[in-house]
């Protein structure tokens, strides 16, 4: 039997690769994708319309499973979902949370929403402030690339004209609750932007899917497909087309090279076998997300790339850049206290934020380069978690339970941090996985500028409070490195082959049938989220392929 | 539905609010929980003490309390399957069990509901907190705790807060005071 020869390989099916395997499917290319782990069932995987007493420990999860948790969205609802088997290690004095979702789809199942474009004051902050490098693209080169997303998985929000925010083609935005009422107009006091989110979740129909029913559990999984995820919105059509090919718990190890040194396809572990198995391709495309894709780039060891595939920059996994996350402020608003439950939370949506507004006419006003977001947090919620803020019990207690049900509120900052020699991804020395695949091991600090950030946040939202007519109750904790999910910059993107690991449109400058589609390739993190930006950049990268390999 | 059989197969005690939730499957409910729960972690001494002290923690007064929304049972099933908190537990409610007869000469289930307040407000509240009490306390807060875990996840408890979430909205919900932006004159709260 003759060696089947795919046009390309992807690796992972979350927003870079789905998109990838869209386009590319579409275009007629025949296409393997590989993906470390199973099919999610939405019937049986998403248990978002479960009451917490329909779960067998009331979603407080079975006590023996909640010590290897890896965080708040890996509860009873996701139990069996975020991945456990695969190992990482973190260098000493480096601490990271980190929730991987190898399902198909991977963490566009699960992911938050908030889908704001970057900016030109994004991409050029490097000339406006002096750190760092540029972006090597313009906002406009990326625009019509972001409008075309924007179409295909539907963004709810607003135009608002603001200088980091450029806007997009939006859906009707979500309509304010009293909490965002109360906030825009102690916002508008002190100056201060409070908008409606840029969030992909469809307040109408769209594209053929149906609009949302604000049931308020979107972190579990959305079982009608009501903001994009690629198994909703992508793979379906592309595996009708013929053209698709998934390998489930297909965990990717490294990337095979031929005599040239160019991509000739990928050796991956099959977990149902546990055997090594090749695959080939006239290209190959990693989209394992960030961390990932810089451990298959370096564990692809050769001849003719001693130091990692497409590594000869020394540049694959270094720039390692985070959001840092925490809640910066709570309080409550005495105006609602004891007032009817309203449902603030039935999205569980960020239906509002406070868009960055630092250090935009002028790049140096603040103490810290760039600028940071906020996303405000509140309302009726499900559990009362502020009954320890009351003192002790009876009728009186109960009562005060209820009275403040509608009256808890918090910030929530995302606040990017900037590259430095010393946050980055290599591979353990000595700790592999369960396979043998050497383990990804982080090395990573918050830096000064960030929590500057986080200092100036705080006061921004403790006078917000105030402005609103809200209670103080306290500051915050800065969550754990990784929390967000967001990580960018182990495989950037520049024009100088001997700076960075690909060029503008994510093709590595050392293997040129080989492509990064996640943020890895981001030079930084920006203020924003990352999500809507992969899927822009990796339509474009798509496009790209696709006229290199016209004959 | 498969789930909720499923949950109720493994823990009959949820059978309460599990079926009150499901009015249309009625014909496959099962029996009634029974009058008496056969604790598995607890001892039917201790039990009962924790039935009475979270029924004090949120009672039933006029709205259901801790008893109606089956919070005791929550709390073994939660304890019964938590290596971690059962010595603190089983601790505590021997700790409790002895302050009640250092007290007043009886264990705490055979004192009066009056005198059982007495012994919860030396723990509860901090101006009344004696320092050799720590021990006494901390068992209070976690049982506390626990009793606000399964009764704000029961049907009953959320029913109580009117939880919003989980139901299905055609549009997303919007502010109804549209001349107060600042919510300073809302009607006189509710509750």
């Amino acid at each position: 039997m003759s060696k089947q020869i795919y046009d390309v390989i992807v690796i992972g099916t979350g927003a870079g690769g789905g998109m990838v395997i869209h386009r590319l499917c579409q275009a007629g290319a025949k296409v393997c994708a590989l993906n470390g782990s199973r099919r999610l069932d939405p019937r049986k995987d998403f248990r978002n319309h479960k009451q917490p007493y329909d779960m067998k420990f009331r979603g407080f999860n079975d006590p023996k499973k909640r010590k290897q948790s890896i965080g708040y969205m890996d509860n009873e609802y996701t139990d069996g979902i975020w991945e456990h088997e695969i190992v990482f290690t973190t260098a000493p004095g480096t601490e990271w949370t980190w929730r991987r979702c190898f399902a198909v789809g991977g963490k566009t199942n699960f992911w938050g929403r908030s889908s704001a474009r970057f900016s030109e004051i994004d991409f050029k902050a490097a000339t406006r402030d002096g750190y760092d490098v540029d972006w090597p693209i313009t906002y406009d080169e990326i625009a019509p690339y972001y409008t075309r997303v924007e179409r295909m998985i539907g963004v709810a929000s607003t135009v608002q004209n603001r200088a980091s925010n450029p806007d997009g083609e939006y859906l009707p935005p979500m309509n304010f609750r009293c909490i965002d009422r109360i906030l825009e107009s102690g916002a508008k006091k002190i100056g201060i932007p409070y908008l409606p989110d840029r969030i992909a979740q469809l307040t109408r129909n769209h594209a053929g899917h149906p609009a949302c029913h604000y049931c308020a559990n979107c972190s579990e999984g959305c079982d009608t497909g009501s903001f994009f995820s690629t198994p909703w919105f992508f793979l379906p059509e592309a595996e009708k087309s013929g053209n698709l090919e998934i390998r489930t718990n297909a965990l990717a190890k490294n990337i095979v090279v031929d005599e040239n040194g160019r991509a000739a396809g990928v050796a991956y572990i099959d977990r149902t076998t546990r055997q090594e198995v090749e695959v080939f391709a006239k290209n190959v495309v990693v989209a394992a997300s960030c961390v990932e894709s810089a451990r298959i780039l370096l564990n692809s060891k050769s001849r003719q790339w001693p130091t990692g595939v497409a590594n000869s920059s020394g540049q694959v996994g270094r720039n390692l850049c985070d959001h840092l996350y925490g809640t910066i402020v709570r309080g409550y608003f005495p105006q609602l206290l004891g007032q009817p439950s309203f449902p603030d939370n039935v999205s569980a949506s960020t239906v509002a934020w406070l868009p960055r507004w630092q250090n935009l006419e002028n790049p140096r006003s603040e103490k810290f380069i760039r600028g940071y977001s906020v996303y405000p947090d509140g309302g009726c919620g499900g559990f009362p978690s502020y009954f320890d803020q009351i003192e002790g019990f009876g009728s009186e207690f109960k009562r005060e339970i209820k009275r403040r049900y509608p009256t808890p509120i918090g910030f929530y900052i995302q606040a990017p941090t900037q590259r430095s020699d010393s946050n980055y991804v290599d591979i353990d020395p000595t700790v592999k996985d369960v396979y043998g695949i050497p383990a990804a091991r982080l090395h990573f600090q918050w830096d000064k500028n960030t929590l500057l950030m986080w200092e100036h946040g705080k006061q921004a939202c403790e006078q917000l409070l105030h402005a609103s007519g809200a209670e103080y109750l306290g500051a915050g904790e800065i969550d754990t490195p990784g929390t967000s999910l967001h990580e960018t910059g182990t495989c950037r993107m520049g024009n100088d082959p001997k700076k960075f690991v690909t060029n503008r449109f994510g093709q590595t400058h050392d293997v040129p049938n080989l492509y990064i589609c996640d943020a890895s390739v981001f030079p930084n993190c920006t203020d924003k989220t990352t999500t809507i930006s992969i899927l822009a950049f990796s339509l474009r990268t798509s496009e790209y392929l696709i006229e290199n390999n016209k004959t | 539905m498969l789930a909720k059989v499923a949950a109720m197969s493994q823990f009959g005690g949820f059978s309460r609010w599990i079926c009150a939730a499901e009015h249309a499957h009625t014909e496959n409910a099962p029996k009634p929980r029974p009058a008496t729960y056969t604790p598995q972690f607890f001892t039917p001494a201790e039990y009962k003490i924790i039935d009475q002290s979270t029924e004090l923690i949120i009672p039933n007064d006029g709205t259901p309390g801790a008893r109606d929304a089956g919070v005791s049972e929550f709390i073994d099933f939660m304890v019964a399957h938590d290596d971690d908190i059962q010595y603190r537990f089983r601790t505590g409610v021997a700790w409790l069990d002895a302050f009640a007869t250092e007290n007043y000469g009886s264990g705490f289930s055979d004192i009066s509901t009056a005198q059982q307040q007495a012994l919860l407000r030396r723990l509860a509240y901090r101006d009344q907190q004696f320092p050799t009490e720590i021990q006494g306390q901390e068992f209070f807060k976690l049982l506390r705790e626990y009793t606000v875990m399964g009764y704000y996840t029961s049907r009953i408890g959320l029913e109580q807060l009117d939880y919003p979430g989980l139901k299905l909205y055609s549009a997303s919900p919007e502010c109804p005071h549209k001349d107060d932006p600042e919510h300073r004159h809302l009607a006189p709260p509710r509750f």
